[in-house]
């Protein structure tokens, strides 16, 4: 019974860690005129996934993929802070922050889970530009190697990255 | 004989054989005792029995394969929206390291 407890308890903070209610962050696009909005998570991914090697493939460990695109006709018509509980639920999963670049009016973060052997646990994107939103969020583990062999298959991007954030070398001719 | 006599004699009403009521029964018995898989509304509910089984199975297997696609499509979109994104922010490093340089 204490051992199931001490379970229990160590897997409170793990299961909250896990969730992110994306549907959060669809306010940030109320006055776009472009929008995209993906979420892939359980059965629906699976689904997707089974296309793409299957039970085989270098996608088989995904367990969520979230994007939320947002186009603005006008530059500030959306509010910063928006991101806020994205950037506070990412610093929950403690990711490695590999990029952080502030340009005028443009910034770009991107974290990272890195695991060994060439795996990533998971991979967040947020860019803001004056007149565009982007966040991608990709959890599970993803096998760098494998993913590799699907680009430039079934219109499969090459999303390899190197420890560091830098793309591989390959990946620089696309 | 003439033919009045001739008509009166065939037109004669005759007493039915003894057994023939309990013949007509049995034919009758015999027709009703048609085994339930070979009568006519049994095999009617059978065939709507099948259709409704695998209707349904094959139109949820349709559905299942447009599901399929239209997740796999997404799965792509992501995926491809994920590069460009990368490719977005290591232009904006190079810029950015060049400038400084």
């Amino acid at each position: 019974m204490k051992t199931a407890l001490i379970l229990f308890a160590a897997a409170i903070p793990g299961f909250a860690q896990q969730r992110f209610d994306f549907t959060s962050l669809d306010k940030l696009g109320a006055n776009a005129s472009e929008t995209t909005n993906i979420t892939l998570e359980g059965d629906t991914l699976k689904l997707a996934t089974s296309f793409l090697g299957g039970d085989k493939g270098p996608l088989r460990n995904l367990t969520g993929v979230y994007v939320r695109s947002f186009e603005f006709a006008k530059p500030g018509q959306y509010n910063e802070a928006d991101l806020a509980s994205l950037r506070a639920y990412v610093k929950t999963l403690k990711w490695t922050k590999v990029v952080d670049v502030k340009d005028t009016g443009e910034t770009s973060e991107i974290y990272l889970q890195t695991l060994p052997n060439d795996k990533l646990g998971g991979l967040a994107i947020i860019s803001t530009e004056p007149s565009e939103v982007t966040v991608v969020f990709i959890s599970g583990v993803l096998n760098l190697s494998d993913v590799g062999k699907l680009s430039g298959n079934l219109g499969i991007p090459d999303i390899r990255l190197e420890h560091g954030g830098k793309k591989s070398d390959d990946s620089k001719k696309d | 004989m003439n033919f009045d006599d001739e008509l009166r004699a065939a037109l004669q009403r005759e007493p039915a054989p003894a057994d023939f009521a309990a013949r007509v029964l049995g034919k009758t018995t015999k027709t009703r005792a048609l085994p339930l898989w070979r009568r006519p509304a049994a095999l009617a509910i059978a065939a709507a029995l099948a259709l409704t089984a695998l209707v349904p199975s094959a139109v949820y297997q349709y559905r299942q394969h447009r599901r399929a696609i239209e997740a796999r499509d997404q799965l792509i979109l992501a995926l491809s929206i994920a590069r460009v994104q990368l490719q977005q922010v290591r232009e904006r490093i190079q810029h950015n390291t060049r400038h400084k340089i």
